[in-house]
Order: structure tokens, then sequence, then C-alpha cells
């Protein structure tokens, strides 16, 4: 009887296979296993943060002492954390800008289909695979103010002095230093997902265009670009959470925050608190204002450009 | 009067023919500079390799001209300490020897956690993707937002409780750990890249499949899944390149067990100095798997990165 009331299973099957099949109408076993593993990773940490956020660590004793909102407190009255802050910024909107106007013109030449572009396109994947940690010393060599090689034709162009280079001195190009790295290795990765963009189009609105005789540029700013938006917005979003939270990598290792704290991002400072001051309770709460602003950062893309999942 | 004209409209097609192929070939040099960018760090990493110690510091830069050298490579991957090869080329130590960076373990942790998390994310974000593409389930927009939130955490934050959970699991310094930290880490996007991907399928597919007798499981796997190997394939590498590029929660969660390879390569940085030779080694050495697993799906991978966002 069953059967004529579900009717999508074949009636010559046995029953007991029939009902295994059953499981899968639903959408719990789908998501099930991604969502409680995701749970797992994010639920916890989350509520751990914000529970340890109320506490400070007594080095002396070795014990959590409750704090009430003092973390929160000094969350505001810290400098470092504006100073943090105003550097991530930078970091954030150079790097992006950056990475998101030099991606769409390599991906825009390579739409072009120039010779020998399966090669150049390959090459390009390279940087994206080798980890953030090795390019960063790397960049290291390459930087040092006496044998670096960027060093040695900077100097020779006159873009840079000996006596202020890319990593000490008083710190003027450090940006520019933490900056090098992230752009050569994540420019690629904006160009590839814009290059797959532009090769979806579809053909038509293009014809259209020319044969009402649109230029190069209309055809660009009133095509290209108005249908190329979600895939910027979502390549946007995420490099811009990468920006955000893996800076450290590159900090962590060519600069150290320094010199001073001109190249301290809040990744950076968070860690300092946790870990090197052991102040765990406003590192939490570090943590816990980065996600803040990410998940506020996240909210308005997706509102402003109305971004349909 | 008509002479004319064919004479202005030769003119016309042969300018347009010229700007034509000079555009090729600007366009050509372009790409050229554009590669010579992201190639030459890896090249100049590659030459630091094969240099001797004295080479990698020499300024201004050296090209050519030195005797090129193994002996970083045979320390990295061979496990031969520097007073080793000195003994067996000169017959007497002169230097002192190099610490440990013996660096084949260290290349296994990484290729193992990668090559596992990567396996598991792809398998798990299919089935979420094709679960949040097909079914009517409520407030699903707030399902797909906490996903996507999910990698928004600062790794900063979550590495401590993280530790913590991992003590009391037995899970620290175990390649396990960081497989599972790994999956976490990437299974947002991969989820949101297969969910979009199985929206480009039309329903009908699997209604058809299933008005045939096929279990739902059956129309995904027979049917949706064929559409979608773009998807996987872009999924699998990102997958790969994050965890392989991994740093901060290796450098908290493992150690002598399962130190992946970023993290190794940061010890090589001593408070004598850094030991260049063996960092270009193993950074060269390291490139040649995940080029290995490019090459492989490459040509999906760019398909793959629409991430489905152009869907109307």
């Amino acid at each position: 009887m069953s059967r004529a009331v579900t009717g999508r299973h074949s009636p010559d099957k046995p029953s007991h296979l029939r009902r295994a099949g059953e499981i899968w109408d639903g959408p719990t076993p789908w998501l099930i296993l991604a969502v409680l593993w995701l749970a797992a990773f994010s639920i916890f940490p989350f509520l751990f943060a914000v529970y340890r956020s109320f506490f400070t660590f007594n080095i002396q004793s070795g014990k959590f002492v409750p704090a009430g909102l003092e973390n929160w407190v000094m969350l505001f009255e810290d400098p470092r954390v504006w100073n943090a802050l105003a550097v991530t910024l930078k970091y954030v909107s150079l790097g992006l800008g950056i990475e998101l106007v030099l991606g769409f013109g390599i991906a825009l030449l390579y739409n072009q289909d120039p010779i020998g572009v399966g090669f150049f396109r390959t090459a390009m994947v390279l940087p994206m695979v080798v980890p953030p940690a090795v390019v960063a010393l790397m960049f290291q060599l390459m930087e040092h103010d006496s044998f670096g090689v960027i060093s040695y034709y900077a100097y020779k162009l006159g873009l840079l002095t000996p006596q202020e280079p890319f990593l000490g001195g008083e710190g003027k190009h450090a940006m520019a230093a933490i900056l090098l790295p992230d752009v050569w290795q994540w420019t690629p990765f904006m160009a590839l997902i814009i290059l797959a963009g532009l090769r979806s189009l579809p053909r038509h609105p293009f014809e259209a265009a020319m044969v009402d005789g649109a230029n190069a540029w209309q055809r660009f700013r009133y095509l290209t670009l108005p249908m190329l938006m979600p895939v910027l917005v979502i390549a946007v979003l995420f490099r811009v959470i990468d920006l955000f939270n893996k800076s450290f990598d590159y900090v962590y290792i060519l600069t150290a925050g320094g010199p001073g704290r001109r190249t301290e991002v809040l990744s950076y400072y968070d860690w300092l608190a946790t870990f090197q001051y052991t102040n765990w309770g406003y590192g939490s709460v570090l943590g816990l204002f980065m996600l803040v602003i990410m998940v506020v950062f996240g909210n308005v893309l997706i509102r402003v450009f109305q971004l349909r999942w | 009067m008509v002479a004319i004209a064919s004479a202005a409209y030769k003119n016309g097609v042969n300018a347009i023919r010229k700007r034509f192929r000079l555009g090729r070939v600007l366009m050509f040099l372009g790409s050229c500079i554009v590669t010579l960018f992201f190639l030459f760090p890896i090249y100049w990493w590659f030459l630091s390799s094969l240099k001797p110690f004295g080479e990698i510091f020499h300024s201004p830069p050296v090209y050519t001209g030195f005797e090129p050298t193994l002996s970083w490579y045979r320390t990295v991957l061979l496990g031969e300490s520097y007073v080793t090869q000195e003994i067996q080329s000169t017959g007497a130590v002169t230097g002192e020897g190099g610490g440990s960076y013996y660096s084949v373990p260290f290349l296994m942790n990484s290729i193992i956690a990668a090559l596992v998390s990567t396996l598991i994310v792809t398998v798990l974000a299919a089935m979420a993707g094709y679960g949040l593409s097909r079914f009517n389930i409520r407030g699903k927009v707030h399902i797909v937002f906490w996903i996507l939130s999910t990698r928004m955490m600062p790794p900063v934050a979550v590495a401590i409780p993280l530790y913590l959970m991992y003590q009391s699991a037995g899970l620290l310094d175990t390649r396990l750990g960081l497989i599972l930290i790994y999956v976490a880490m990437n299974l947002p996007l991969g989820v949101l890249l297969m969910k979009s991907f199985f929206d480009d399928v039309p329903r009908d597919f699997d209604d058809a499949a299933l008005v045939d007798g096929a279990t739902r499981f059956q129309a995904f796997r027979m049917v949706a899944l064929r559409y979608v190997w773009a998807g996987l394939a872009a999924t699998a590498i990102l997958a790969f390149i994050f965890a392989w590029n991994e740093f901060l929660f290796a450098l908290v969660l493992s150690g002598d067990h399962s130190r992946t390879m970023p993290v190794a390569a940061s010890t090589f940085v001593t408070s004598y100095g850094t030991e260049w030779g063996y960092l270009a080694a193993l950074g060269s050495t390291a490139m040649i798997p995940t080029l290995l697993f490019i090459l492989f799906v490459q040509h999906h991978l760019v398909r793959g990165l629409t991430l489905g966002g152009l869907r109307e």
C-alpha cells in the first residue's frame, strides 16, 4: 500500500532496501555531518572566548580571576587596539585595492587569449601554492637591506634608500614590505576568479552592443562590470576575510609588528596578548572584536549588493 | 569616386589588421611581464637553493657564474648533516655542524594533512551543498550565513580554545588533530561553492531519476554529481591549497610528531641567523607536490572558480 503512496520507488524493490533509500528524502542526512563538524569547531571556541573574556589570567597563581567587564572596558581604552585597527584597515584596503585592480587587468588581458595563455595561466597558480609563511621568508631574503635582490633594484631605481629599507630603519616602508608578498601571492587568486567570471558571461549582449556601436569602454562599463558584480563581491568577501585574519603569517615572520608598531595588525596584537602576555581574557576580547567587525562587514556587503546564495 | 572609396576601405582594413597584429604582440608582451612578476621570486628562491653559502649573501645579486651545489638538498631531503658532507668532500671538519634540518617527515605531515582533509571536505561539501540546493529548509539564508561566518572566526582567537579541546581529547601533536581543524576551516568555502554549482543543475534532472525509481542518494550520485565536476575540482584545489598553506593552527597544535612544513620552515630562523640555504631547498622541494596536484586538475580550476555567482 505504502508503495502506491510514495510512488517514486520501483515496486519490485525489497521493502527494507526501499526504506534505506528513504532516509535521503529529507535535508537532515545531507547536512548533518558538515553542520556538526562546523559547530564543534566554531560554537565551542566562540562560547569559550565569550566566557573567558570575563576573566583575567593571573600569572603568579596560574588561575583565572573573574574580572567582570574589565577586559571589555580595556578594549576601548587601549590605544594599541586603535593603532592596530588603523594598521589593519590600511593593510586590508591597500591590499584589496591593488589585488583587485591588478587581478582585473590580468583577467581582461588573459581573456583576450594571448598566445600561450595556457602557460601564463598555469604559471599564475604557482604563487598560491607556496605557504604564506614560506613566502614571508622568501621575501625576507629578497627584501634584506644589504643583500636582498628586490632591495638592490629598488636602491638602483631610487625607490628606496639604504637608510630607509623595507625592513628596519624607521619603518616608512614596512607596510610595503608586508603588502608585497600578499599582493604577489593573492593577485592570482583574484585574477583567476575574475577570469572564470569573464569566461562564463553570455555572448549575446556583447554582440548586440557591438552592432549598436558601443565602444570598448562602454561595453566594459555597462555590460561586463554589472554582469560580473556577483563574482566580484564573493571574491572581495573572501579576500577581505583573509587579509583581515591571515595577514598574521606575513607579519609574524617579516616584521613582528615593527618597527615600532607600524605593522602591528589586529591578528598579530591578538597573538601577542594571548601568547606573549598570556592575557587570555583580553586576547578573547580582541578575537571577538575582530569577529564582530568581519560579521558586520559581511552582512553589509551581502545586503548592499543583494547577494543571493 | 568608387576608386577612392575602395582605396579608403582598403586603407581602413589594413589599419585594422595592423592594429590587430600589434595588439596581439602587445598582449603577448604584457602577459610575459605579468608572468615574470609571478615567477621571479620562485626562480630566485630556486637559484638560491643551488648557491653555495657565500653567494646567497652577495650584493649585487648573482645570477650565474657560481658553482651550483646540492648540499642544501642533501641535508634537507637525505638528512646528511653539514659535517658529514664536509668530511666526505675534504676529509676534515672545518665548520660547525648544522643542527637537524632533515625535513622529509614534515613534508609528509603536510601532504597527509592536506590530502586527507581535502578528501573529507570534498565529500562533505558535495553532500551539504546538494542538501542546501535541493531542499526547502526554513531559515536557509541564516544557515548559509552561519556557515560563512565560521570562516570569519579569527584563527588566533580559535587557537586557545582548540588547544584546550585537543589537550583533553589527546589530539595535540597528532596529524588527526590537524586534519579535523583543516576540514572545519575549508568546509564553508566548499559548501557554498558546491551549493551554487548544484543550483545550476536543473532539479528536473533529479526528479526524472526519482520518478524512474532511484533513491535521492542515487539521484545525487548518478545524476547531479555528473554535472558538477568543475565545482568538485575547484573545491578540492582550494581546500588543498588552504590546508597546505596553513600556518597558525599548525604552529599552536602540532609538535615533533606532526609538525608541518611551513612551521618547520619558520624554525630555520634561529637566534644565530636564518638558514637561507636549507630554507630555499625546502621551499623549492615543497612546491613540487602542490604543483603536480594543480597540473592534474588545473583546467577545471578556471571554470570552477566562477563560484556559481553568475546564476540569475
